[in-house]
């Protein structure tokens, strides 16, 4: 029972029980607004009945070449409304958006290395672990780096693992 | 940076590389050296005198930054023959922006586009001055410079949206929207558009001129296909529909997204609004205001269908839902199955309702979606529609389908806590005798444990099976509080909570409960860590603050205060700072849309009722804090400019708009808001929580307070100032009336905060002076007690310099008010004392009384007295000799002096003794009263806990929760209560001792006078 539409400012005020979950970061106004000023497509909230927040995804799109891809910043959803395929359903439309409108070659994000649910969920939504990142979150947790190919790119190119992990140093994109 | 030909403002780059690079690295001292170096080699060059500024700026210099920028500026504007360049102006606007100085680096930009008007980039830096200063109009005209230079849509978008800002957020007139639509019109007859979001600013444009057709027309056309994503196409295209009236036509595109998204809950309140009529759902769409709506409403209207168009309608509606069902091969789509509901309860309001109808259709959804953890409040605003009675026989028939058996372990407990959670919604709760919720708080802990299982394989870092049920255990064990102020119960809501955070320590709807438990019991430092744990930042603040704030605000615990203060502001002047930028970025980025949502949100953020409380209360904490010496305090007194704009913000706040941007849904049921608390009162009953909106109520409270304590600053400076001319003066001249300005001010304040009062300026005096003689009871300040009391110490200091209340009554009363201060403050203080017994035990707000009353009011007084005894002390050569008059004022300043000695000893000891009391004999008195007689009272959920604790299973629970339940101890917890007790004591102890030591040494030093 969702409404998903374009996540505005008003709803920062809103999210509170999302972003209270331990998981879930809540990043200053700057780094939020830039994302809506730069990729609002790629920015949804899930509205429940009485017009409740149940939970969001924030991603962008960038790189370059091949690499042009879209990339998951984001997503999370309230306790009270967890395995009900919100997830997915948001997941799906940013992968639709890269795909069809932006035409990117592949979706991809980083999570904590002990988040295992999500790390489930992704696997379970098609991504597989590209490449592990060392201590990728504040010096301390390492963190992976997994994808998903879309059509554009046929062959799959973009998903082959890489044999050995790498430093926050040699990402490409933050 | 480097911009063509190798050259960065006019000089070779490779001379100002390294200049930005020992910046970038924050090798301020190396970057300073090199653009000194450049200056000598460049000194004409404005831009390495920028780099300077920047530098210096970066190093803290901001007085030399500033003249720097400044000789930047003129020689820009003086000499001819310097670059001019983007590159030099935004470097310079970045410093002269960090030294809040917008204008000028505004006026650098205007200087330069006059000298060369046809310099795109210039005029875009122009541009951005503008964003950055709102200045709509101006921003209009530079956009309109660039759209007739080079024809581009983002500058005529620019313009538009500048236009619209005008409209929305300043002082425009409506028909500046033709205006925008004429230019986008004939731009498109001869460019037409290329970005999906000028379409939708065209499209905004003209609904907001109520032009829908217009606006349906553009969509369908060829601009249309620029909105790529076809459900937001329809939305808009229903939503024109619907505005123009043209209801039929709305409803059949509302279908067709039904279709394509058959779970869009919105998209079929939509569709049925348009089939019965119904355009509450679009009007003030664009202002709503609240961010929290009251969840128990669904705006609608009643219908004004005549009955057959009505029946017609809704059996349409009923059908769409009816292949909505059926097409639903899968079990996550709820919205057809929730539809059914809401058709029954619009007939409900078309006076057409049947209650079994609507229970039938709220069982069909339990059927399907009782287990989920949403299903409780999905159907809240449905259950409202019935009777108590039909809500009793709704929950015997759930209670029956329910009986049926699950096969999934998970779902059955699903169910079982929808069946409770039911309960808990219709108000049976208050229904049932003290037994029977005994009875469910058992139930219902026990169900949990009997669970626990179902969680042995979960990741720590996933919510466990029936986590809810503790917080329900909490929400009745305080509803037995409240009815028995059996302070057991209280105690054990406590423990649990706490258990339910030893199993797993990330439930956030604990912890929430538990800070407002632990507030309630006056533990305030144990709540303040919980609330930390929240780990509550950026927005949050703004939204999340509330749970703990208002405690906080009248608590001994300063430095947290002070924290949580100082974060929050930072936050929000941060966001002021940037948010211009970021605005800049959404029309660069072509996100017109963005650029309006942007600049309302800035507007609602800087209209925060909490953001305005935390402006005034974090210089009063900071006033507060350094009572004690008046020398600090003057200095503090200086840094807020002598309280002079608290003044002007007492003045201004009855006209301003406030926002509240709290989230309230997360409080517990007991203070839905933080003026409000049940547990205060008596028991109530069912009417225990009415569900209206609280605004209302909150901003009185937020402007009364407000326009209270903005006038403190002020009040004690000038308290100050005039005890401390009083008895000066008054040696010299004798009886002369000192610097009549601030006496005169002062009054005017005085009559002011009469007035706030409810009194006029004598009828307060009276007032005063009434219960200080014992001719009036002291109940009469009621909840304004800290302010008549503060009334008092600013009216004594006031009448010691203007002596009017001498010549007003005849009689001697001047020295009368000194005694109305010492006895008022006396009263109320030892009374507190003396009526607050085993506080370690109590939940209290009394304490907290107290302590209000020895920081401000008590503390102020000390001021006074401070600033008397300073000015009465001997300085220098002046030999003084005191008068008479002298003599009678020097007795009073002793006499109060005593008083508050006496006063603060008092409170000293009684404050080490609360925390003296040893741990053990306050340990037991909080456990015991838990102590379980029988097989009534409190202590029966706990009992089950420790059982549950003492017969581990390892194999039924797996490692991790047998783990946890080992190390859970409810003697640690007790003890957890005592010790954060005492912390807010300690606190309050290490307060009163410095002030009783204050008190002592000014006796000295006034024995010598
Ligand atoms: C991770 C999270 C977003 C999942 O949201 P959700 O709406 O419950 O997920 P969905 O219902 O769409 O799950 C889709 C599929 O993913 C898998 N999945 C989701 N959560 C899972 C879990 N906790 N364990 C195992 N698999 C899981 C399942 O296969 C699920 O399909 P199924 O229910 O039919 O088996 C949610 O748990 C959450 O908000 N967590 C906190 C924030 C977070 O960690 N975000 C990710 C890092 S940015």
């Amino acid at each position: 029972m969702t409404t998903i539409r374009r996540f505005c400012c008003d709803d920062l005020l809103r999210f509170a029980s999302v972003n209270l979950d331990h998981l879930t970061e809540t990043f200053n106004m700057s780094f939020y607004m830039t994302y809506l000023a730069r990729w609002p497509d790629y920015f949804h909230v899930a509205e429940g009945p009485g017009n409740r927040i149940m939970g969001y995804i924030m991603g962008k799109v960038e790189g370059q070449g091949e690499s042009w891809h879209g990339h998951v910043t984001a997503v999370t959803v309230a306790p009270e409304y967890r395995r009900q395929q919100l997830a997915k359903k948001l997941m799906n439309l940013l992968e639709d958006i890269s795909d069809k409108i932006d035409k990117a070659y592949f979706v991809d994000l980083f999570v904590r290395a002990s988040n295992t649910p999500a790390i489930k969920m992704y696997e379970k939504l098609g991504y597989v672990i590209y490449r592990r990142v060392l201590r990728y979150y504040s010096g301390e947790e390492d963190g992976l780096d997994m994808r998903k190919a879309l059509s554009r790119d046929v062959e799959k190119k973009s998903i082959i693992p890489l044999k050995r992990p790498v430093t926050p140093d040699e990402l490409e994109y933050d | 940076m480097a911009s063509k030909f190798g050259l960065a403002g006019g000089i070779p780059e490779r001379r100002v590389r390294p200049i930005w690079d020992a910046i970038d690295s924050r090798q301020f001292k190396n970057a300073l050296k090199h653009a000194t170096a450049l200056l000598a080699k460049f000194p004409n060059s404005p831009y390495a005198l920028a780099l300077k500024a920047l530098i210096l700026e970066r190093m803290g210099k901001a007085d030399e930054a500033l003249s720097v920028c400044l000789s930047a500026k003129e020689l820009l504007y003086t000499n001819d023959s310097v670059l001019m360049d983007d590159l030099t102006l935004s470097t310079l606007q970045i410093v002269f922006q960090r030294l809040d100085h917008l204008d000028l680096a505004t006026s650098c930009y205007e200087y330069a586009c006059g000298k060369f008007p046809s310099n795109l980039e210039l005029m875009m830096g122009l541009f951005n001055c503008y964003v950055r200063e709102y200045s709509f109009v101006k921003q209009q005209q530079t956009a309109i410079k660039m759209y007739k230079l080079v024809g581009e849509e983002r500058f005529l978008l620019w313009a538009v949206c500048s236009i619209q800002l005008q409209v929305l957020c300043g002082n425009g007139g409506e028909k500046l929207l033709l205006l925008a639509e004429g230019l986008l019109k004939k731009h498109v007859a001869t460019h037409s558009l290329h970005e999906p979001e000028a379409l939708m600013v065209y499209i905004s444009i003209l609904e907001q001129q109520a032009k829908y057709g217009d606006a349906l027309e553009i969509l369908s056309g060829k601009l249309g296909s620029l909105l790529m994503i076809e459900v937001d196409k329809l939305r808009i295209q229903g939503r024109l529909l619907a505005r123009a009236g043209d209801y039929v036509a709305a409803a059949n595109i509302f279908q067709k997204i039904l279709e394509l998204c058959p779970d869009d809950w919105d998209g079929f309140l939509h569709y049925l609004g348009c089939l019965l009529e119904d355009d509450s759902n679009w009007c003030n769409r664009a202002v709503n205001d609240t961010a929290h709506p009251p969840k128990s409403i669904i705006d609608c209207k009643i219908s004004d269908l005549a009955d057959e168009m009505f029946d017609s309608r809704i059996s349409d509606a009923s059908a769409l839902v009816q292949r909505l069902q059926e097409d639903s091969n899968n079990n996550v789509i709820r919205c057809p199955f929730y539809a059914n509901i809401e058709i029954e309860r619009r007939k409900h309001l078309h006076g057409k309702g049947d209650d079994y109808k609507l229970m039938e259709a709220l069982l069909q959804y339990f059927d399907r979606f009782g287990h989920l953890a949403s299903f409780a409040s999905d159907v809240e605003v449905f259950l409202d529609v019935l009777t108590p009675e039909k809500k009793t026989e709704f929950m015997e028939k759930l209670k029956k389908t329910s009986n049926c058996l699950l096969t999934v372990p998970t779902k059955a407990l699903g169910q079982s806590i929808t069946l409770l959670k039911v309960q808990q919604l219709i108000g049976n709760m208050f229904k049932l005798s003290v037994g029977e919720l005994e009875g469910s708080a058992v139930q219902m802990t026990e169900l949990y444990c009997k669970n626990l299982p179902l969680s042995k394989d979960l990741d720590p870092q996933e919510n466990m099976h029936g986590e809810e049920l503790l917080s329900m255990v909490c929400n009745v064990l305080v509803q037995l509080f409240w009815r028995t102020r059996n302070l057991g119960y209280f105690i054990e809501a406590i423990m649990v909570l706490e258990f339910g955070l030893t199993i797993r320590r990330f439930v956030w709807q604990y912890k929430i409960l538990l800070l407002h438990l632990y507030s309630h019991l006056g533990a305030l430092s144990v709540a303040h860590e919980w609330f930390k744990s929240l780990d509550v930042k950026n927005i949050l603040m703004e939204t999340v603050s509330h749970h703990i704030l208002p405690q906080m605000l009248v608590s001994p615990l300063w430095v947290d205060l002070n924290n949580l203060l100082q974060d929050y502001l930072k936050f929000m002047d941060d966001h002021f700072r940037e948010s211009a930028d970021l605005t800049f970025l959404a029309y660069r980025h072509r996100n017109y849309s963005k650029v309006i949502e942007f600049v309302q949100f800035k507007e609602r953020l800087q209209h925060s009722n909490q953001y305005l409380v935390a402006r005034v209360e974090a210089p009063i904490l900071k006033l507060k804090q350094n009572t004690d010496n008046i020398e600090d305090e003057e200095a503090t007194l200086e840094s807020l400019k002598y309280g002079i704009h608290f003044v002007e913000l007492s003045n201004e706040i009855g006209s301003k708009s406030l926002t509240f941007n709290e989230d309230l849904n997360l409080r517990p049921w007991w203070t839905p808001s933080s003026e409000r608390n049940y547990l205060l009162g008596p028991f109530e009953g069912v009417s225990y929580c009415p569900k209206e909106n609280t605004i209302k109520e909150r901003e009185a409270n937020v402007r009364r307070v407000v326009e209270r304590k903005s006038l403190l600053p002020r009040m004690i400076y000038l308290s100050i100032q005039s005890a401390s001319t009083s008895l000066k003066e008054n040696l010299e001249v004798n009886g002369s009336i000192s610097d009549p300005k601030i006496s005169s001010e002062l009054k005017i304040l005085l009559e002011r905060y009469a007035k706030m009062l409810g009194f006029s300026f004598f009828d307060a005096i009276d007032i005063v002076s009434g219960v200080s003689g014992g001719l009036k009871s002291l109940e009469v300040f009621g909840s304004d007690l800290i302010d008549w009391l503060n009334f008092a110490v600013f009216l004594n200091s006031w009448n010691m310099s203007s002596h009017e209340l001498v010549q007003a009554d005849g009689d001697r009363s001047y020295p009368k008010i000194w005694h109305i201060v010492d006895s008022l403050l006396e009263k109320y203080i030892l009374e507190k004392i003396s009526s607050t017994e085993s506080t370690i035990l109590s939940p209290t707000v009394d304490l907290l009384v107290l302590v209000q009353l020895v920081t401000e009011p008590l503390a102020w007084h000390g001021l006074v007295i401070q600033s008397c005894v300073r000015s009465s002390l001997p300085s220098g050569k002046k030999k003084k000799k005191a008068g008479p008059a002298d003599l009678s004022s020097l007795s009073c300043l002793r006499e109060s002096v005593q008083s508050l000695c006496n006063i603060t000893e008092k409170v000293t000891k009684w404050v080490r003794n609360q925390i003296n009391r040893s741990e053990d004999e306050n340990l037991e008195s909080l456990l015991s009263s838990m102590q379980n007689k029988g097989r009534e009272g409190p202590g029966q959920v706990l009992l089950i806990i420790e059982a549950l604790v003492s017969s581990i299973n390892d194999t039924d629970l797996g490692d991790r929760i047998s783990q946890a339940l080992k190390s859970w101890s409810h003697v640690d917890v007790a003890r957890k209560i005592v010790t954060g007790k005492c912390t807010v004591f300690a606190e309050f102890l290490r307060n009163c001792e410095s002030k009783f030591k204050m008190f002592q040494s000014l006796k000295q030093q006034i024995a010598q006078v």
